[in-house]
């Protein structure tokens, strides 16, 4: 009887603060708090805010790129499209724009439209098709890469009008612009992997797919809904990189789709999916731009930092397989 | 129903024409039956449309650099095949030939200056190549890492380190006598025969144009085919993509033939590195974009299968002369070059889709 | 006779909560087919996985030609002669049919410094040793994936032979194959048991055993019943000796209520495995489904949910025609399926048991769209407590539960749903005694509040004890159809197995043959 009893209580908060610690997030939290007093130490400008809030602004695309991404992962599929998609909508929105003569309003909601379709095209095919993620996205990686250079021929679009530039130059409440739309977004996204029948229908299909059709999940719209997703958090993010570098060229974002995926799995989601969290994603993504910040001001030169990164992802990959292991083990 | 099957089987006991066609109906003869078309298509455009005399396209000059253009890719795309056929990925390639070449032009600048013989510079790649294969091998198949994962991670350390350590500088200066890519073996093949006319002529004077580097992708493709079809390990890497757990049973170590195709593709990126940076005058101290995608492409479009346990070498050059080929054929057709790699992406989508249907097809024939 | 070639005495094995083999026995001659019978889970894959190296067993010897032996893997059991043929195939498809027979031990040849695949070499000793089978139709240069499954499985056998093997093992070696391969691969037993090699046979088909087994060994509930010469027995005889056993009181089946129809499925079509299926289902009934692995019970059970949806036929649910043609479709009809395999379809392990409780209604249990948490853990909690779960948590990864448990949650899971037409498919497969007995009076408990439950099951006695009425299939038919006052296990089991009209001395009533014509 006192195990049904027991049985309706939550785990305790001893139980919880382990499996916080534990888990890949308390790991990855505890190396960020530890970079960051390291480096704030090493240097004056490292620990400004200012410093913290331009790092904010230089994050934002790939923090909401990896925000789908993670959904993606976490049900056991890849999107590496995402930077051709991102400079595809850069693409579209200069073209439209400056080439058709769109008002610019337009030429926004057209290039993230098209992105969003994207995104869906690769949905589509791996569900209804059921081409593997990492080949279809290979394929589209290069087809929208393509169209973005066959509609620029080269050329770039310049001279926005200001307005333009007030989501990825300046700031709201001494906030960059573009920060407030990642905090939300991550927010939300968040909420839904976390809260919602549709996140949690999510690592039912990472972990695993078939019981999850049995359930009566629709298995194959919830895909469709996150490629599509993923097209158009990557549309958004070109639409901020514009704003931010004031031109569009049809090289943008070429090998984002690594950075986002490294900053995913550094954030403890598995690349054989089931498991992960947007707050994991975020810090992996806060963590990656805070060491390539905080070694460039220490004198470390500009992408050698990237070194870190790579050495750092395999490292927390084999200090969380070393935990599971044991953990595994401990309980069995 | 009995009378039909045992009919069935006697067809197939019989090598009938249809078994014949159904064996050659595969990815190489594809790949091959489209360059040609492509070739074909575009002479004949460029003789329209276009109202030349002489198509460009089938230029000496154009054929040596279309076989040439993606020589390196091509080898690389044999140890890619490797890889894949073992059911793992490797996205540090493009990486690793960028390092590589740094590695190897610095060599060769410095083994000339010490009046050392500079072809050390030409093999040193090889065994660094082989080394790193060996730590994303070792993490990979040991640690059991995914090799996702492992490779991205490589590809950010090569990257980041080959910008930290040279700072960016270029490598000029470089001996003449490293400029493997540049000799052709065969350049008085026309003079020999006497400098024949018409086609004979022509095929002479294509071959005596021919630099190492295509030299290299033929021999080593034909080499990886025979060894691939002869060896037992060969044989054995497909075993451990098509059926690991299959393949333990029959007692084969999995986690050492992994191991070891990584190395394998490691000693051919490292040989990549060297055909890449031997036609260079100046090599840049960065990473050549894209590349690791031309080479995992050229690898599926050859046939080999993203899921492990299918696919050939020759495969993977067809496709990476045909991704070549499509460039020289956009450029003839006066189509802007920015729309090659769309139409590349096509091409990976038709030939990915066209896999799929081949395979459903196979499957229902065997149920039904 | 002589020495025999296999010999197994006293071997017991223990898996949690189940005892699979108790003190079992079996001998084997050289040159014998020796067919091994038994219901499913009567412990025939857990003897041929002892004798093929897989488990070891907790007690008992097994003897090679006299000689103790004892096997780590299945690589040890394969060295000394010992080939299984299993139900799926551990071949290679992209390899040719050659290198399947020789997989790590082709013949080689050196050229100069190189040790190579010898291709000529290996083609002609595949070819020779298919045509020692009296195989001749099949390329050896094929790939594998290219192939019938009949003509798979005979590439097993010749990779068996390549092996020198001296047992075969061959688990329901036509459970998929036509016609014209049976005929075939029976050719093929007949040569190897000519030749001295030893076969353990095992099939449901009682008619191949008479046609091809000298001796047959019944296995029952893990316990050793008889062995008999094939020429000895008849087909009752081996039946009642498979199935011999009293209903106990696992079945604690209450009278309930029989009301309306709520479930009718007219001429319910689905190829390949659901042909023209009609039945009727009512509130407060059980019917069991009986049927052999095979005969498309599951598929029924999955076309009537929407996962595989028909081609054509009709649902009915409270006389209404409805189109079923997802899983959230049956459920949104009130109907509720608890799949077979818990393991891949059931249950999603990794996750709580909170979340798999909750997992097929938690649309229900959201406030403006966010899952009400204490909704859901008061629902695992109630589940927990009205089907006895045994967990120190609703916050356990389903995973660390018993397979008793584990089963408790997938019906949780349903019932959550609160269903009218509830399918259960093996609901007591593989889990101990008393679950079972839990799960049974569940049942009876739901038929009386009005559910109608469809049972689909391979333990007869589980068909006899809990079904209002019972239809039998075979080949995604319904080829009998039983009142619980008239079924036997002989009855039964004649309809499920016998492919011919049935024709036995307690003179079967031929609702079959009915149906058929």
């Amino acid at each position: 009887m006192t195990v049904i009893e027991a049985s309706s209580q939550a785990l305790s908060l001893n139980q919880r603060i382990r499996a916080l610690v534990f888990s890949q997030e308390g790991v990855l939290l505890l190396i960020t708090i530890v970079a960051v007093a390291a480096l704030s130490a090493l240097s004056e400008p490292f620990r400004s805010v200012e410093n913290f809030l331009n790092q904010g602004r230089l994050l934002t695309e790939i923090g909401l790129v990896a925000l789908p991404m993670t959904y993606i992962i976490i049900t056991g599929g890849i999107d590496l499209s995402v930077g051709s998609i991102f400079g595809l909508t850069a693409v579209i929105l200069g073209y439209t724009w400056q080439n058709l003569g769109f008002p610019l309003e337009l030429a926004i909601i057209t290039s993230l439209i098209v992105a969003t379709i994207a995104g869906f095209i690769n949905g589509w095919f791996i569900v209804r098709v059921g081409v593997p993620p990492l080949i279809m996205t290979l394929a589209t990686l290069a087809l929208y890469r393509g169209l973005a250079e066959g509609i620029a021929q080269a050329r770039s679009a310049r001279g926005y009008p200001d307005w333009f530039y007030q989501l990825g130059q300046r700031d709201l409440l001494g906030v960059p612009t573009q920060l407030w739309i990642l905090i939300v977004a991550a927010i939300i996204a968040a909420i839904i992997l976390a809260r919602t029948p549709f996140g949690r229908s999510l690592y039912a299909i990472g972990n695993n797919e078939t019981a999850a059709r049995f359930s009566g999940i629709p298995v194959g719209r919830n895909k469709m809904l996150i490629y599509a997703f993923s097209g158009l958090m990557a549309g958004l993010a070109g639409y901020i990189f514009v704003s931010r570098v004031s031109t569009t060229r049809s090289d943008m974002g070429t090998g984002l789709e690594l950075d986002v995926i490294a900053a995913v799995v550094l954030g403890g989601t598995s690349i054989f999916g089931g498991t992960g969290s947007v707050p994991g994603t975020i810090i992996g993504v806060i963590l990656i731009q805070l060491l390539k910040n905080g070694l460039s001001l220490t004198g470390v030169t500009g992408d050698s930092t990237i070194v870190v990164i790579g050495t750092v992802l395999i490292l927390s990959i084999l200090v969380n397989n070393f935990i599971q292991r044991r953990s595994g083990r401990m309980s069995s | 129903m009995a009378a039909i099957t045992r009919e069935k089987f006697q067809r197939s006991a019989a090598a009938s024409s249809a078994d014949i066609l159904k064996r050659l109906a595969n990815q190489e003869v594809i790949l091959l039956a489209a360059i040609v078309l492509l070739t074909l298509f575009v002479s004949l455009y460029e003789m329209g449309a276009l109202g030349r005399a002489q198509p460009r396209f089938l230029s000496e000059r154009n054929v040596v650099l279309v076989l040439q253009g993606n020589a390196y890719i091509a080898v690389a795309a044999i140890g890619m095949s490797l890889v894949i056929i073992s059911g793992n990925i490797d996205i540090s390639v493009g990486s690793l030939i960028g390092v590589l070449a740094v590695v190897g032009g610095n060599l060769a600048v410095w083994l000339d200056k010490n009046s050392l013989p500079v072809w050390i510079a030409w093999i040193a790649p090889l065994f660094l190549g082989g080394l790193a294969g060996a730590v994303n091998g070792f993490l990979v198949a040991y640690l059991r890492i995914p090799a996702i994962v492992v490779t991205l991670g490589m590809l950010s350390i090569l990257k980041g380190g080959l910008i930290s350590v040279t700072g960016g500088e270029w490598i000029k200066d470089l001996p003449t006598s490293y400029f493997l890519s540049q000799q052709r073996p065969l350049s008085g093949l026309p003079e020999m025969l006497g400098n024949p006319e018409g086609f004979l002529g022509y095929l002479a004077s294509v071959i005596g144009q021919l630099p190492v580097p295509v030299y290299a992708m033929f021999i080593l493709t034909i080499a990886a085919a025979l060894w691939m079809k002869y060896s037992a390990f060969g044989r054995s890497v497909y075993a451990v993509g098509g059926n690991a757990e299959a393949a333990r049973l029959s007692g084969l170590s999995t986690q050492s033939i992994v191991f070891r195709v990584f190395i394998i593709n490691g000693v051919f990126v490292g040989i990549a590195s060297v055909l890449f940076a031997t036609q260079l005058s100046i090599i840049q101290s960065t990473v050549p974009a894209g590349v690791e995608l031309l080479i995992i492409t050229s690898a599926v479009v050859g046939g080999v299968s993203i899921l492990g346990g299918t696919g050939t070498a020759v495969g993977a050059m067809l496709a990476a002369i045909l991704l070549s080929a499509i460039t020289a054929a956009l450029l003839f057709m006066n189509v802007s070059p920015y729309w090659t790699k769309a139409f590349q992406g096509v091409l990976i989508l038709i030939t990915v889709l066209a896999d799929i249907v081949r395979r459903r097809r196979q499957a229902r024939q065997i149920s039904g | 006779m002589g020495t025999p070639i296999l010999e197994l005495q006293n071997i017991s094995k223990q898996f949690p909560g189940v005892k699979a083999l108790d003190d079992v026995h079996f001998e084997m001659q050289a040159g014998e087919v020796h067919a091994l019978l038994g219901e499913n889970g009567a412990g025939k894959s857990t003897l041929i996985k002892i004798i093929s190296g897989v488990y070891k067993p907790d007690t008992g010897v097994i003897k090679l030609e006299g000689q103790p032996v004892q096997f780590n893997n299945p690589h040890e059991a394969q060295a000394h002669g010992i080939a299984t043929i299993y139900q799926e195939l551990s071949l290679y498809p992209e390899l040719t049919v050659a290198e399947n027979i020789f997989m790590g031990h082709s013949p080689h040849r050196r050229i100069g410094p190189f040790n190579v695949v010898d291709w000529r070499k290996m083609f002609e000793q595949a070819r020779e040793i298919l045509d020692s089978l009296n195989i001749h139709d099949l390329d050896v240069r094929r790939k594998l994936s290219t192939l019938s499954v009949g003509n798979r499985q005979r590439v097993e056998i010749a990779k068996a032979l390549s092996q020198n093997a001296r047992i075969l093992i061959m688990d329901e070696p036509t459970a998929a194959l036509t016609e014209a391969d049976v005929v075939r691969l029976f050719d093929i037993v007949r040569l190897l048991r000519e030749r001295g090699v030893g076969i353990i046979y095992i099939s449901h088909r009682l008619h191949e055993v008479f046609e091809l087994a000298d001796r047959v060994t019944v296995l029952r509930d893990g316990q050793y019943v008889d062995t008999k010469l094939v020429k000895d027995t008849t087909e009752d005889d081996l039946v009642s000796m498979m199935v011999g056993r009293t209903i106990d009181n696992l079945f604690p089946k209450l009278e309930a209520e029989i009301g309306k129809p709520v479930l009718e499925v007219r001429n319910l079509e689905r190829k390949p495995m659901t042909r023209g299926v009609s039945f009727t289902l009512r509130a407060g009934e059980i019917v069991g489904v009986a049927g052999l692995v095979g005969s498309g019970r599951s598929e029924l059970a999955q076309t009537i949910f929407g996962i595989t949806p028909p081609d054509s036929g009709e649902i009915l649910v409270d006389g209404q025609p409805v189109t079923i043609n997802s899983p959230a479709a049956a459920m949104n009809h009130g109907i509720a399926y608890v799949p077979e395999d818990r393991g891949t379809q059931g249950l999603v392990r990794q996750m709580r048991l909170r979340e798999n409780i909750s997992m097929a209604i938690l649309r229900t249990l959201t406030q403006q769209g966010f899952i009400n948490r204490k909704a859901e853990a008061e629902l695992a909690a109630r589940s927990i407590k009205q089907l006895n779960i045994r967990a120190y948590s609703v916050d356990q990864v389903a995973n660390k539960l018993s397979g008793g448990n584990q089963q408790k949650v997938v019906v949780g899971k349903w019932l959550a749903s609160q269903p009218r037409i509830l399918i259960m498919d093996e609901p007591t497969r593989g889990i101990d005694v008393g679950a079972k007995a839990e799960i049974h009076r569940l049942m009876s408990e739901l038929a009386q509040q009005g559910l109608a439950i469809l049972m689909i099951s391979s333990e007869l006695p589980e068909i006899l004890g809990m079904s209002d009425r019972i239809l039998v299939m075979r080949e995604g038919k319904i080829v009998a159809e039983f009142d619980r006052s008239e079924a036997t296990q002989e009855r039964i089991a004649a309809a499920m197995m016998s492919a011919a009209a049935p024709n036995n001395a307690n003179g079967v009533p031929q609702p079959a043959a009915m149906q058929e014509a």
